[in-house]
């Protein structure tokens, strides 16, 4: 019957809709990656103008070159490494210990411990309020004010908990007529049963702490502490930070080049992670 | 009789003392870095700077008076206007392209096809708001910028400077938000059409209609109360956008660009006066807290649940 009727309505608007959006879909691709393929391909052309070229005229690595080994763009890029490991870790921690003590239904006061944290995604006290606690208890100016409060990540903690409910019961019932104490099951049983969620939830904190600037700007003053993203910035807006005598005349390279710096990371996990990204969106969604 | 509830609630607590123990870091996160900035909303009601020898010292309403109809009255409400249109319009728009991307990818027959353009379209989404930043500075540089010189080519005589021209910030402001987040918004509109079942597209096939007019009279209604509560849960946070203005503007562009946020930010560091910056947080704060509200009990009537 479909078979039929589909021929009888016509293969002539059809094939249109298909040829119109097949276009389409080649016109999107194109936009998106038009501005991607431009800073890759400038970031290895030292050319002093670039023109409308998407290959390299004069091909060299000269910009990579100068960030790995200039002071200046090296110890950024090494403060980024430093502070997406060490806020990657710390945001685990909470992350699954919260969700670990929220997935035990029985617990005298778990309604209360789950409004107490939901509550700090709804309200919050705002930059400045936020700004004097910080230098309140000393830590501004150090790369704990660009770590510790962005830690405690509600909307990760609700993935978590979620996952952690997969984990079935008899598992921990049996843990525990063994006489193994909470803090046992979670780290012998529950964590290594999560390898999984821990891939993803750790993935969410890097590009977090990767991706971190507008910390910066508020909290640190020492520029010794400024990451990748903050000198990607002042690299872009000036030319002032290339006092390098190797480094004149090809600012741009290294502007394009320092671009990609600062993505690549995500660039190379990107394909092996974007299920786990979309997974959470979708998890996240259904919650909501 | 009445001590025994208490006995056992004691001995209950006790047992499960280690799992208090193990959420205290939890709590003790919570309370440091929201809870005690969330006291110091206070601020928003005294006088308070930088450079201010004591403490804040109460004023009550004056700073919202000088925001509302006192000298900062002009920034204040341009700041106002330029939120409510940039994120009203960004959010119409990314409703509008991310529907129709998500209804076109869904048409696509090629599975390996519809995966890769999904990979390229979701990429910018990681980028931070910097690079993203960076990268149209970049190419929409007056000087050798991939876009002036292509406009060149085609014979314009002189360079545009985008994000430094009042008349083309906006539009290219909401191009590259687009950019950055219209692929990654499409993902719930997909989810969403994964739950339509296959008999209602047979059906229609049994009535003559093509696969444009599937997409017309099945896809898109069953998409409508999934884009309803999107936009609403979204229009609840219109007032927060912050980021993306904060690295795309600059003092040539304040008029046109300028968010409450980034307004709270300069008042509050760049001037050093926090009570004032404070103040403006707190209005943005409450007229959010007000649509986020509004927008649920919109959302319940809609759906019979509430979503916070």
């Amino acid at each position: 019957m479909r078979e039929v009727f589909s021929f009888r309505n016509g293969r002539a608007p059809r094939s249109l809709f298909r040829v119109f959006n097949f276009l389409f879909m080649v016109g999107l691709v194109v936009a998106m990656a038009i501005p991607i393929v431009k800073v890759l391909s400038d970031s290895v052309d030292r050319s002093s103008t670039y023109g409308l070229t998407f290959w390299p005229k004069n091909f060299s690595l000269v910009a990579y070159q100068s960030i790995f080994t200039n002071h200046s763009l090296f110890v950024p890029l090494i403060v980024s490494v430093v502070t997406t490991l060490g806020g990657m870790l710390v945001g685990l921690v909470l992350t699954t210990l919260g969700a670990y003590v929220l997935r035990k239904r029985d617990l005298i006061g778990r309604g209360f411990f789950s409004k107490f944290i939901f509550i700090t995604m709804i309200f919050s006290g705002g930059i400045i309020p936020t700004f004097l606690v910080l230098k309140g208890i000393g830590i501004t100016n150090t790369l704990w004010a660009v770590t510790l409060p962005t830690a405690l990540n509600v909307f990760n903690l609700v993935l978590m908990r979620n996952f952690f409910e997969q984990v079935p019961d008899s598992l921990f019932e049996s843990a525990e007529m063994d006489g193994a104490s909470p803090f046992t099951v979670f780290w012998a049983i529950v964590l290594p049963l999560s390898k999984a969620a821990l891939a993803s939830i750790g993935l969410f904190f890097a590009v977090q702490y990767w991706n971190e600037f507008f910390a910066y700007v508020i909290y640190i003053s020492d520029t010794v502490l400024y990451n990748f993203q903050i000198k990607l910035r002042e690299l872009v807006l000036s030319d002032q930070n290339l006092t390098d005598p190797a480094l004149i005349g090809f600012s741009n390279t290294v502007k394009n080049a320092a671009v990609v710096v600062a993505m690549l990371p995500f660039f190379v996990l990107y394909p092996f992670v974007q299920k786990y990204f979309t997974a959470g969106v979708t998890m996240g969604a259904v919650k909501e | 009789m009445t001590q025994r509830p208490t006995r056992n609630l004691g001995r209950k607590l006790y047992a499960d003392r280690m799992y208090y123990l193990m959420f205290l870091p939890v709590m003790v996160f919570a309370l440091v870095f929201s809870y005690a900035p969330m006291a110091g909303v206070a601020l928003a009601f005294t006088k308070f700077k930088s450079t201010s020898v004591d403490g804040p010292e109460w004023i009550g309403f004056d700073n919202f008076e000088n925001l509302f109809v006192g000298i900062k009255s002009d920034l204040f409400w341009g700041s106002f206007a330029n939120t409510i249109t940039l994120s009203v319009a960004n959010l119409v728009l990314a409703t509008i392209l991310s529907v129709v991307i998500a209804l076109l990818l869904n048409e696509l027959v090629s599975r390996k096809g519809r995966s890769f353009i999904q990979t390229v379209i979701y990429l910018p989404h990681f980028m931070s708001w910097v690079v993203v930043a960076s990268i149209f500075t970049i190419v929409l540089s007056p000087s050798d910028g991939f876009i002036n010189n292509l406009l060149k080519g085609l014979g314009a005589k002189d360079s545009i400077y985008f994000l430094a021209d009042e008349g083309w910030w906006t539009p290219v402001y909401l191009f590259i938000n687009r950019w950055k987040e219209t692929g990654w918004g499409t993902i719930i509109y997909l989810a969403a059409l994964t739950t339509i079942s296959p008999e209602q597209y047979e059906a229609a096939m049994v009535d003559g209609a093509g696969r444009f007019r599937q997409m017309l009279v099945i896809t898109l209604p069953a998409l409508s109360t999934t884009i309803l509560i999107v936009f609403i849960l979204n229009l609840g946070k219109v007032l927060n956008i912050f980021e993306s203005v904060f690295v795309l503007q600059n003092p040539l562009v304040y008029d046109t660009s300028d968010v409450l946020t980034t307004f709270a930010y300069r008042v509050g560091f760049k001037d050093g006066n926090y009570a004032l910056g404070t103040a403006i947080d707190l209005f943005k704060s409450f007229i959010g807290l007000i649509l986020v509200l509004s927008t649920d009990a919109i959302n319940r009537k809609i759906r019979g649940s509430s979503v916070l």
